[in-house]
């Protein structure tokens, strides 16, 4: 195992950590908060300690890295990007402990949004953004997991996707990955910008929009507000998350492939389909059944609200427009189930993913056409192209995995006294990347009341989760750490 | 006129055999010695023992002076070679290549155009899909043929016992049915092919051949076959690239489709490639196998597998099994007539497909397409009368046009008429004629006698 790989990408990353504090540094200058002290000091130290382990390590740095070890560099550069992230909020008095501190940055990070602060608006202005900008920087470090890394290790079905980025056919966007991840960058820049102008034009302050567009378009979720975007109760602003939620949770690929002039690209990719056939379905199921039951009196207020908030829970965001808490039953069944699907793979979203839905759905289909047509030869395709069989198995291993692992986390947080519906509701909140779950974590409620342990082990579910489960699951392998 | 052929496979011996009778001057090329002592003992021609892609031989069979080139060997890269050649040795030669890898296909200009500027290309999986659509688009027929760019078909179809037809005389037909309008050219009659004449009447299990407008179509066909349904669903046996190729078609159609393939790695590839048809994987001769998949539910059976003893075999199954309707291929020719005598009507072949697309360029004057129909005692024949042929402006009872042949339609530009002895052919006109095989040469020289002056 080469270590000092690992310890030379580490310090980058920490590194990198340090110099985004500069702008939150500024922000929290600008409102002459009590963050600043906190933000300089951490910025100081990490960028010191990151430049130092890069610096230091660079040099013996392999060539390559096999993949456990990529698996480990993954897993490492999380952690201790959750880890200097949390300095600010834990040298700052906002936060009662470290772990608080790090349930806060790792929510970050991993883009979920789930928040222990009880009173938001209280908080530093600069710590505010901060946290927003951690959310911003999960969902950058997550393009590049998607095009650069998992594709490559196969994780769980994400062998799929490898030939999109390295060296496939159509779909190819640029030969190499590099390249690959700096071009969905930009995408990924040009939303930010985007969606900033939008929310200015809506009437935001310049704050309250960079602060919540940045945690839109990595779909994290953090909003500056106790109220979160039902704050501003404004239609065109809700209508214009609405929309870069969405996007935030679509392959960037075909963004990508879209802005340089295929805006078909979208629709021909079966997954990003699947997703917006969902959504809308969804959508309609809801709007319908609060209009049905008079939650809301105009069917209009029922559509806006209904595809706000399923948004925003399918793509694994967390902003809320109202407590959905006190809607009826069909509505929260329908929100719990689209905690579980997320978002496209290669886009900013959590959740198991659409294309491990829709390929075990077609893995099913399959099975049963065979039992029908015993000699029958049934290939698995997605987008007109065949999934190969080992992909399938990938899939339904990831899937066969998050389903073990959701059960544990539950039943362990239930025996940590929490009721059953926040037990249950919380652990898919934080494997899926979300935010808010239901019960006593719902969306007008936050996490400050847990016990400890739980805030532990919802953070260690946020990691899992985003980094798809095997990249922190192989440390507990004893084969992991074999010679 | 001279006509140099490669390849003296199945297409080669029958164009070769076909052009020889009629007198023609062919020269066949092949490097097979047994091909080449069977073309010696069967029929009159020329031969050269040799590679066909050689341009030594090529100028040794004299090239140089003959009209027509044909590059019909099993290999596609001889075939292009050896049109490569020609066109240096001959530029103005005509050039028919036969193509059969479909990625080649896909690039069908690069072949066409030029460099190579080949005047047809012959794809014979491509054939044989687009005859086999024919038969399944227009059930009941057995064979169909367009003409004048699809406005008018020549149909055969197999008198079903409750045709109301049966037993009208043909010059009663017209007055009985004035909205359907049709003309019979050829009945079929056990293993007779006669040009009918007025006073003929049609019998239950006659094969009636008949022309009449596209549109009318169906109308007509139901008068002959009340009997068959439409074709919703279909049963193909064999994944070669025809299977594939008529797979896909029928998919795009909307067919609900069922394919069986004995190779596990090709039924893979072939589940791939397929959208929503069935593929199985087994032996198509299986009884059990076609049972449990319901083939009798199935409107049709089309058994393309790459034997054709197999495929007969098959099709016998299928019909024992209760299908409706069986498509056969058969590559050999000797087993055409053969598997009709079985009861085995819809066959279809690979080469009969070429062997008729070639035909139709090798037709002299302006002989726009022709076919053979009953395998091959008659030939239909679409051409441009010319302003210096024999046959325009006089009365058609009065023509000196030979027995075996019938003009069975005028088509002046939009307008189709079917002649009795008083219409006049006009120049520019479009004729469609059908004449028995001997008459052949004597019609052509009707059509085309003074173009050597032009």
């Amino acid at each position: 195992m080469h270590w000092r790989a690992m310890l030379s990408f580490t310090g980058a990353i920490i590194a990198a950590v340090g110099l985004f504090m500069f702008p939150a540094l500024l922000c929290s200058l600008y409102y002459k908060d009590t963050g600043s002290m906190p933000l300089l000091i951490s910025m100081v130290c990490s960028t010191f300690l990151g430049s130092f382990l890069y610096l230091g390590w660079r040099k013996h740095a392999p060539e390559t890295v096999t993949s456990r070890e990529a698996m480990a560099i993954v897993a490492l550069c999380w952690i201790s990007a959750g880890l200097f992230g949390a300095m600010p909020f834990y040298l700052n008095e906002a936060f009662d402990s470290f772990t608080d501190a790090l349930f806060e940055s790792i929510s970050g990070f991993t883009t979920t949004g789930s928040s222990v602060l009880v009173d938001i608006e209280a908080v530093a202005p600069g710590l505010l953004f901060w946290r927003s900008m951690t959310q911003w920087l999960g969902g950058m470090g997550i393009i590049v997991l998607s095009v650069a890394v998992l594709p490559i290790l196969g994780v769980g079905g994400m062998h799929l996707y490898r030939a999109e980025f390295s060296g496939g056919r159509q779909d190819r966007i640029k030969p190499r990955v590099r390249a690959a991840a700096l071009s969905l960058w930009k995408v990924y820049i040009l939303f930010t910008v985007l969606l900033a102008i939008l929310l200015l034009l809506g009437g935001m302050n310049l704050f309250d929009a960079l602060c919540h567009t940045l945690s839109t378009v990595a779909t994290g979720g953090y909003s500056t507000k106790n109220l979160s975007m039902g704050h501003f109760q404004s239609a065109y602003l809700s209508i214009v998350v609405t929309v870069f939620m969405f996007l935030g949770a679509v392959n960037f690929a075909l963004h990508y492939q879209a802005l340089r002039g295929d805006p078909l690209a979208l629709w021909r990719n079966s997954e990003a389909r699947f997703f917006l056939i969902l959504v809308l379905a969804a959508i309609l199921i809801i709007a319908l059944t609060l209009w049905a039951t008079q939650t809301y009196v105009s069917f209009l207020d029922a559509l806006l609200a209904g595809a706000f908030n399923l948004v925003s829970i399918i793509t694994t965001t967390g902003f809320a427009t109202t407590d959905f808490e006190t809607w009826p039953s069909l509505t929260k069944g329908v929100l719990l189930l689209a905690m579980f699907v997320g978002g496209c793979a290669g886009s900013t979203a959590g959740g198991v993913k659409c294309m491990r839905i829709q390929l075990m759905c077609k893995h099913i289909f399959s099975e049963c056409f065979r039992v029908i047509h015993p000699h029958a030869v049934v290939q698995v395709k997605m987008s007109g192209k065949v999934v190969e069989e080992n992909v399938l198995a990938e899939v339904c291993g990831f899937l066969g995995l998050f389903a073990v692992l959701y059960v544990a986390a539950s039943l362990l947080l239930a025996a940590m006294g929490l009721d059953m519906v926040t037990a249950f509701s919380a652990s898919i909140a934080a494997m899926g990347n979300i935010g808010p779950g239901f019960g006593s974590v719902g969306p007008a409620e936050n996490f400050a009341h847990l016990p400890a342990a739980a805030k532990w082990l919802l953070s260690w579910c946020m990691l899992l989760g985003r980094l798809e489960l095997y990249a922190l699951i192989i440390f507990l392998i004893p084969e992991f750490w074999k010679k | 006129m001279r006509i140099v052929i490669i390849g003296a496979g199945e297409i080669g011996f029958r164009v070769a055999q076909r052009l020889s009778m009629e007198n023609k001057d062919v020269v066949i090329i092949d490097r097979n010695p047994d091909a080449i002592k069977r073309i010696n003992d069967h029929l009159d021609v020329q031969t050269i023992l040799g590679s066909g892609s050689s341009p030594v031989l090529l100028e040794k069979a004299g090239i140089q002076q003959a009209e027509l080139f044909l590059a019909v060997t099993d290999s596609d890269e001889i075939n292009l070679t050896a049109c490569l050649f020609a066109r240096t040795l001959a530029p103005e030669i005509t050039k028919l290549a036969r193509v059969r890898n479909q990625e080649y296909m896909h690039f069908k200009s690069a072949l066409t155009r030029e460099i190579l500027n080949i005047a047809h290309v012959i794809n014979p999986d491509q054939e044989v899909v687009r005859s086999l659509e024919r038969m399944i688009d227009i059930p009941g027929a057995l064979e169909v043929n367009h003409f004048a760019a699809g406005r008018i078909t020549l149909t055969g179809v197999r008198v079903c016992s409750q045709s109301p037809l049966i037993g009208l005389r043909l010059m009663d037909i017209p007055e009985r049915y004035r909205d359907t309008r049709f003309i019979v050219a050829a009945i079929v009659r056990g293993e007779e092919l006669r040009i009918p004449a007025g006073k003929d009447a049609i019998h239950d299990e006659d094969i009636v051949y008949f022309i009449c407008e596209s549109p009318q179509l169906e109308n007509v066909l139901s008068l002959f076959t009340p009997c068959s349904t439409k074709i919703r669903s279909a049963f193909i046996l064999g994944g070669g690239s025809v299977g594939l190729l008529a797979a896909q078609r029928l998919e795009n159609k909307g067919f609900s489709i069922k394919l069986v393939e004995q190779d596990a790695q090709r039924c893979r590839h072939l589940a791939g490639e397929l959208d929503h048809a069935v593929v199985l994987q087994g032996d198509g001769s299986d009884g059990d196998l076609l049972r449990e998949e319901n083939i009798r539910d199935m409107d049709v059976c089309i058994a393309l597998t790459g034997s054709e003893e197999t495929n007969i075999l098959i099709s016998l199954l299928a019909k024992s099994l209760g299908v409706g309707k069986t498509i056969t291929r058969i590559n050999k020719f000797a087993y055409v007539p053969l598997a009709r005598t079985i009861g085995l009507e819809n066959v279809i072949s690979p080469r009969i497909s070429a062997v008729n697309t070639i035909l139709r360029h090798v037709r002299r004057g302006k002989v726009i397409s022709s076919v053979s129909i009953k395998g091959e005692e008659a030939e239909a024949l679409e051409a441009v009368a010319l302003e210096n042929s024999s046959i325009v402006h006089k009365p058609i009872k009065d023509l000196r046009f030979p027995k075996g042949a019938l003009i069975l339609c005028i088509i002046r530009g939009d307008e189709v008429h079917i002649p009795d002895g008083e219409s006049v052919i006009l120049p520019r006109d479009r004729i469609i004629i059908l004449c028995t095989r001997p008459n052949i040469e004597r019609v052509e020289k009707a059509l085309a006698v003074k173009l050597e002056y032009l």
